[in-house]
């Protein structure tokens, strides 16, 4: 089924990774809504509803949606929450557009750091009864995934480490000053095997915000810079991680399958400028890759030793630097979105790519890839129309 | 635009109880959807999306409970994802899946939670972290005192006594005998409410919501799915939110921005519904209401918001029987939410209740010619407030 109607997106703030501890998590929300308000050129009054991305665990607070109620503007407004993950806040704002019954929605998720230790949050994520003594972690469950592709896929080790040198070096061009870069095969000690320490960026505070807006909004209000959404899939692994095959990714597929439908997109590789994907480790990079039809497996290695990946390459991936370099947990995945949706606007500052016209965005959250959301922006509205 | 007509076409709830030993949280979750899917007819194959209803992770003392629940609603490689306004969850998920419909991205959405609040240990304890950590939280409030203090509020604006929430507990319970799902639903009488243990005056224990355990699931469809099938359906005709603050400082004392006896958000919200269903004299259309209300006195301001009665007027009418089964407008004729509450579908079961009484399917709690119903959901620290008009 496409998309019914067309959703631009008119306004992004991006932080993923705040430092100054004198701000409070609601100064930081009001810091951050007001700067995509800004950027979208509209006041809070222009706001027709929010949808949140908030997690009572990692924010310490049980129904979280409540403490941004007031700085995001939420008061007397329509505003829901999905704690299920930040991208997921995208997914319903822009459900709500396209229902015709709101002209714009505000998007927003935030992940903090200084509420609890994050493994200890996530492990209570896990059953209580089989999984949660192991215990297990969604680090623990990346690493599961990672053993997984070691079994299945020769050599992808090294075709991990040059996602880690590439994505690096992009971080480092991106957010000059915050993050180092990696030579290549390390022995830094293993997180949880076979991660090591290079392959896993610590976690961070972060905070993104996104307007969107309905066709005859933008219409009207003559917005000249807009991201079209051109399609967009979302779709879930099971429960357990017993139940799935850790070397492949069939909901990602799913989503995929979803976007590159509405988006009537048949050859992937020629049909975007830019990606975002998941890469909280870089053996998700590479599913992401295959299920969005840019790399077999096979072609991993070779795809990385060409750069097609990389700045300058046929598609540059996490121009950003990606999760592999500044990952504020919850909302890393909303980032994916409002990154290619910068790039689409030319609003991505240092680490732009010229020209780009159409990108994908793939986020993901929970262990090993559960939860997968694939959005198609394009700054023209002929994509949307497919 | 002509937003595409979305209908309910499956409703399933468990029988709730206090403790449901026989039932993991996962296995009261498939519980419900496996009714709601036979009340529809459909398979899993049927499904497109799912909406997973659940408030605070900490009642079920699994942190994103919704991630083990995947199974439990078949939504593997499906769209999936979760909503949590609090208390208002379960008709914000039901609302979230209309929308997943209204935008035409799907058919058929399922929608489907679980609590075990009977079984969490303390739902104060937990409700207390809904708080700012800082300021609030240490007081400590809780949900209780939260709204006692909005019935201190409303009996010094409007006179409203204890015996007149004592009725509100009485009408319910009433209510609630004739409705096999309910928790608690035994009948009792204003004495019985008034010498019951004192919580956090003027609130005692029979003016309470019980913490009750079990699932609801829904099935909605677009209005061309239901019409290509020849299906019955309760049709969505009206949606809306709206948010207060979050500091209850911000209700009371001078300058307050809205006053904590009334349910000022809760008004627009039904505004917004109203608006978008045409209805513009509830008290001439509306001919049957599930309102939230987890402790008596909350069901008079409710009951205002909804514009079924002026500020304050609410008290003499249900006084009168007005929002009694076989009154004018019967208010919470499946006993409601104070005699039923498994926070994570309890506004969702209000939505369920109005789609049975508007097709005729509510049993001995039906409302004779019900033909419009309204509900709502309240969430967070009376923040959150979803509303929807059911029609058939």
């Amino acid at each position: 089924m496409t998309n019914p109607s067309r959703v631009g997106v008119i306004g992004v703030a991006i932080h993923p990774h705040i430092t100054d501890a004198r701000r409070s998590l609601e100064e930081i929300l009001f810091d951050t809504t007001r700067e995509a308000l800004a950027d979208a050129k509209l006041s809070i009054e222009d706001i027709d509803g929010i949808v949140v991305g908030a997690n009572d665990q990692y924010d310490g607070r049980a129904i979280a949606v409540m403490a941004a109620s007031g700085s995001v503007g939420g008061v007397d407004r329509d505003i829901l929450s999905t704690p299920s993950a930040g991208e997921h806040a995208f997914v319903l704002a822009a459900l709500r557009v396209a229902t015709g019954q709101f002209r714009t929605q505000l998007a927003l998720a935030w992940s903090p750091t200084e509420a609890s230790p994050l493994h200890e949050v996530q492990r209570l994520a896990a059953d209580p009864y089989f999984h949660r003594a192991l215990p297990l972690d969604e680090t623990s469950a990346h690493a599961l995934q990672a053993t997984a592709l070691l079994a299945a896929v020769p050599g992808v080790e090294e075709a991990a480490w040059a996602i880690v040198v590439k994505n690096r070096r992009h971080g480092a061009a991106a957010y000059p000053g915050v993050t180092s870069p990696v030579a290549g095969l390390s022995d830094a000690y293993p997180l949880r095997w076979p991660l090591r320490a290079d392959m896993v960026a610590a976690p961070t505070t972060g905070a993104v915000a996104m307007v969107l807006a309905s066709p005859d909004w933008i219409a009207d209000h003559q917005v000249q810079n807009v991201a079209w959404i051109a399609g967009m899939g979302w779709a879930t692994e099971p429960s357990f991680l017993g139940d799935r095959k850790l070397a492949f990714a069939p909901a990602l597929e799913a989503a995929v399958e979803q976007a590159y439908t509405a988006a009537a997109i048949t050859a992937p590789l020629a049909s975007f400028d830019v990606a975002e994907v998941s890469d909280t480790t870089p053996y998700q990079e590479l599913l992401a890759c295959e299920a969005l039809g840019f790399a077999k497996r096979g072609d991993w290695l070779a795809r990385a030793r060409e750069g097609t990946f990389a700045t300058g390459g046929k598609l540059p991936i996490n121009l950003s630097g990606g999760a592999l370099t500044l990952n504020p947990v919850f909302c890393t995945g909303l980032i994916r979105i409002a990154e290619v949706a910068n790039q689409v606007r030319g609003r991505a500052g240092a680490h732009q790519r010229p020209g780009a016209a159409r990108g994908v965005a793939h986020a993901a959250s929970g262990g090993a890839m559960q939860y997968n959301t694939v959005v198609i922006l394009s700054r023209g509205d002929e994509g949307a129309r497919a | 635009m002509t937003t595409p007509r979305v209908g309910i076409i499956g409703v399933g709830q468990s029988k709730f109880t206090a403790r449901r030993n026989d039932a993991s949280y996962p296995d009261l979750v498939r519980e419900a959807v496996v009714l709601a899917l036979k009340d529809a007819d459909l398979a899993f194959d049927d499904i497109e999306a799912v909406v997973y209803s659940l408030s605070p992770d900490a009642m079920v003392g699994i942190g994103n409970a919704e991630r083990i629940g995947v199974d439990a609603v078949g939504a593997k490689n499906k769209r999936f994802l979760r909503i949590n306004t609090g208390g208002a969850t379960g008709i914000s998920s039901v609302i979230s899946a209309y929308y997943h419909i209204a935008a035409g991205i799907c058919d058929v959405v399922l929608t489907a939670g679980a609590d075990k609040v009977g079984e969490c240990g303390d739902s104060q304890t937990v409700l207390n972290k809904i708080w700012d950590p800082t300021y609030e939280r240490q007081l400590p409030l809780g949900t209780i005192t939260m709204l006692a203090m909005s019935a201190v509020r409303y009996m010094h604006k409007y006179g409203m006594t204890e015996e007149d929430m004592a009725r509100v507990t009485v009408k319910n319970r009433m209510h609630a005998s004739k409705n096999p799902h309910a928790h608690l639903s035994k009948e009792t009488t204003i004495d019985e409410v008034m010498a019951s243990r004192l919580i956090s005056w003027p609130v005692k224990l029979m003016d309470c919501c019980p913490q009750s355990s079990g699932g609801g699931a829904m099935v909605l469809a677009s209005e061309k799915y239901i019409r290509e099938r020849k299906l019955a359906a309760a049709w969505i005709t009206g949606v809306g939110h709206c948010s207060e603050s979050y500091y209850l400082g911000d209700r009371m004392g001078r300058g307050f921005v809205a006053d904590h006896a009334d349910a000022h958000a809760l008004k627009r919200s039904f505004e917004r519904s109203y608006a978008m269903a045409g209805v513009n004299d509830p008290q001439k259309q509306v001919d049957v209401a599930e309102l939230y209300a987890p402790f008596s006195n909350t069901e008079f301001h409710s009951i205002e918001a909804a514009g079924l009665a002026q500020l304050g007027g609410s008290i003499s009418q249900l006084r009168e029987g007005r929002f009694s089964l076989g009154g004018e407008i019967p208010v919470n004729p499946s006993g409601g939410t104070l005699c039923t509450n498994a926070i994570a579908v309890t506004a969702m079961i209000r939505a369920a209740e109005i789609a049975l009484q508007v097709t005729g399917r509510a049993g001995d709690r039906q409302v004779r010619r019900a033909k419009l119903g309204i509900a709502s959901g309240n969430g967070g620290d009376h923040q959150f407030f979803g509303t929807m008009v059911i029609e058939a």
